[in-house]
């Protein structure tokens, strides 16, 4: 096996010792610290989500193997920026206004973050206006919407509403997820995309990336 | 047929006359306290301050006289101590954010600060950081997540059992006296008696304490799941052996007083999926039930209720192994919960409390019509020969809109008469 095979599969065993190790070995071997980005720390959370949609593994897998991606991409982020290696796209996320709830928001940041998205993460209980101060901000590709419950996913409306009014429509993706929420609910609301796990909102990010 | 034999009939899958209703007789099947004031107004009953009855998720008490409209079955019996330790029996009045007039614990202040937030702290001692949040425009508390860092060199199960011990003699009297009072009334009573929802993600931040150890956070909780099971499993040991202790005294002062134990509330399923693998469950959860149920069935008449969220069709044989007697809260909406091949498949094993309504969509966004055709056809379905309590899947929430509710009720009014 490869270093950079041994370091897809110590992502998604979520062995960050392991990462840290195989990153320094790859380097010593002369690979780029992009290849070892792509090839080793991204195809090791990707092959994980794929594996996740199929119920092989399950979200304290997906926790733990988010820690090790992280930790790597730490390891490697002086090179990457040295060599002048980009994002594929970024990321706005955050839970709507009333909601504190963040297991499956982290998740999709995590499988965003596992295809290459740089993310700014706005937390819980994130207001309109919040949502729309972070868009002039950070220019992102797409929007990120998360709401748990049935009282909350109303706000996801009011976010779609408010970046409307803001002029700021035409120039992000919104995609919106939670329990409660359904392609029917995101057609009514206007929103870009609806994901019904963390894996296919990372391919649905990457998609709209191209659209 | 009194109540509680249609409870029991039901247990036993045994037919019933009509099928049992509950709402409200435990912190899982319950009513939202806005919910609970606005059926009062739409049954034309007297206008008072609703008692918050678990005031974390802000359930309201589901009074006699809204049994007596619904037709009710079952009553709660809770603990003196909510879930922030605060003391459930001394109330006042509070405005809530959104304008209503409830009676809850004296120790909860439900004054917005500037941004439109409530903060609750364990025990109501606010000289500790607060342990829960109601954000402006949510309508219940979360837990806040304190002391997040972990070193595993320190780790003790006993930062995880703090919130866990002996029941006091005064709290075994409380549970007594108002077993003793519910069971007077010939309704089934469900109790809660806490202390066993193993690794409930709701309970894992330790809301109830004033400065919580251990492991609090609520991913660093799901990750040990996996990497400290060891851990994990001598705190599930020894929350059981206290449990079981406890359990010891509860059966002698109040016995048969009691029909149904809810347990635990520890939720395994996801909207798609389950939070891990059958494995995992067997292994890490699956013993510790099953030592629980086991004493509960050898010494005492109780049946055990377990809840779980979500998507859980491959647990359910490990469930049933477990020796728990009822899965609440049967959401049928989740990926593969088919109301008719959990009924076919099931049915005779395990009884179903709830699933009696969609909550995600029918029940807050679907009209009256769709709401009497769901209730008719899952009253139908989950109903023949016994085996099933109807109760929405979880609790009813704020923003349902109240004439969903009253087509539900109604509906199973007409059922129940046989029309």
């Amino acid at each position: 096996m490869s270093t950079v095979e041994m370091l897809s599969e110590a992502v998604q065993k979520g062995r960050v010792k392991d990462v840290l190790t195989l990153i320094e070995a790859g380097l010593e071997e002369g690979l780029s610290a992009q290849e070892l980005l792509d090839e080793g720390l991204l195809k090791g959370m990707s092959l994980l989500g794929v594996r996740f949609k199929n119920n092989e593994v399950f979200v304290p897998e997906v926790l733990l193997a988010a820690r090790a991606l992280n930790k790597g991409s730490e390891a490697l982020k002086p090179r990457l920026i040295e060599a002048g290696v980009a994002a594929k796209g970024r990321a706005v996320i955050g839970t709507v206004k009333g909601d504190l709830h963040d297991i499956g928001k982290n998740l999709v940041k995590m499988m965003l973050e596992g295809s290459g998205f740089e993310i700014v993460d706005l937390g819980v209980d994130v207001s309109d206006e919040a949502f729309v101060a972070a868009i002039q901000q950070h220019r992102p590709d797409v929007l990120c919407l998360s709401a748990l419950l049935t009282t909350t996913m109303g706000q996801q409306r009011s976010v779609v509403e408010a970046v409307t009014a803001a002029g700021l429509r035409d120039e992000v993706k919104i995609l919106v997820g939670g329990a409660p929420v359904t392609q029917r609910f995101c057609t009514e609301i206007g929103a870009d995309g609806y994901a019904p796990d963390a894996a296919s909102a990372a391919e649905l990010a990457t998609a709209s990336l191209a659209a | 047929m009194s109540s509680r034999q249609r409870v029991k009939n039901a247990l036993d899958h045994k037919a019933t006359d009509v099928v049992p209703i509950d709402f409200g007789s435990t912190g899982v099947t319950g009513i939202h306290v806005r919910t609970v004031g606005a059926l009062r107004d739409h049954y034309g009953l007297e206008k008072r301050p609703v008692r918050v009855v678990e005031a974390c998720q802000m359930l309201g008490e589901v009074d006699d006289e809204l049994q007596e409209i619904i037709g009710l079955d079952c009553l709660p019996l809770f603990g003196r101590w909510n879930w922030f330790n605060i003391d459930d029996t001394r109330l006042h009045e509070q405005i809530t954010p959104w304008g209503q007039s409830v009676l809850i614990a004296e120790d909860i202040d439900l004054t917005t600060d500037g941004r439109g937030d409530v903060y609750c702290h364990a025990a109501g001692d606010r000289s500790f950081a607060p342990s829960g949040k109601m954000p402006a425009k949510g309508f219940f508390f979360d837990a806040i997540e304190r002391n997040l860092e972990v070193d595993d060199d320190a780790l003790d199960p006993a930062d995880n059992l703090e919130e866990y011990g002996p029941i006091a003699e005064e709290d075994l009297r409380f549970f007594a006296d108002a077993a003793a009072r519910a069971a007077a009334t010939g309704k089934a009573v469900v109790a809660s008696f806490g202390g066993t929802g193993l690794g409930d993600i709701a309970f894992v931040p330790g809301m109830s304490l004033r400065n919580p150890k251990g492991i609090r956070g609520i991913e660093e909780w799901y990750i040990s799941t996996v990497t400290r099971q060891d851990y994990i499993a001598e705190v599930f040991d020894r929350q059981i052996d206290i449990a079981i202790a406890n359990y010891e005294r509860l059966w002698s002062a109040i016995g048969e007083n009691v029909d149904v134990v809810f347990t635990c509330g520890a939720d395994f399923g996801t909207q798609e999926s389950q939070f891990c693998s059958v494995e995992t469950f067997n292994r890490l959860w699956l013993p510790h039930y099953r030592r629980m149920n086991d004493w509960i069935h050898t010494h005492t008449t109780w049946k055990v209720m377990k809840h779980s969220c979500g998507s859980i069709v491959p647990l359910i044989p490990s469930l049933i192994e477990a020796g728990f007697d009822i899965i609440n809260p049967v959401q049928i909406n989740a990926a593969g919960m088919d109301p008719h091949w959990l009924k076919d498949t099931y049915g005779d094993q395990v009884t179903f409390w709830g699933g009696g309504i969609d909550t995600q969509r029918v029940l807050p966004f679907g009209t009256s019509e769709e709401v009497r055709r769901h209730v008719r056809e899952q009253y139908q379905t989950m109903g023949a020969g016994g085996g099933f309590v109807f109760n929405s899947v979880h609790n009813i929430q704020a923003n349902v809109p109240i004439e969903n509710v009253v087509a539900m009720i109604e509906t199973l009014r007409s059922l129940r008469a046989g029309v």
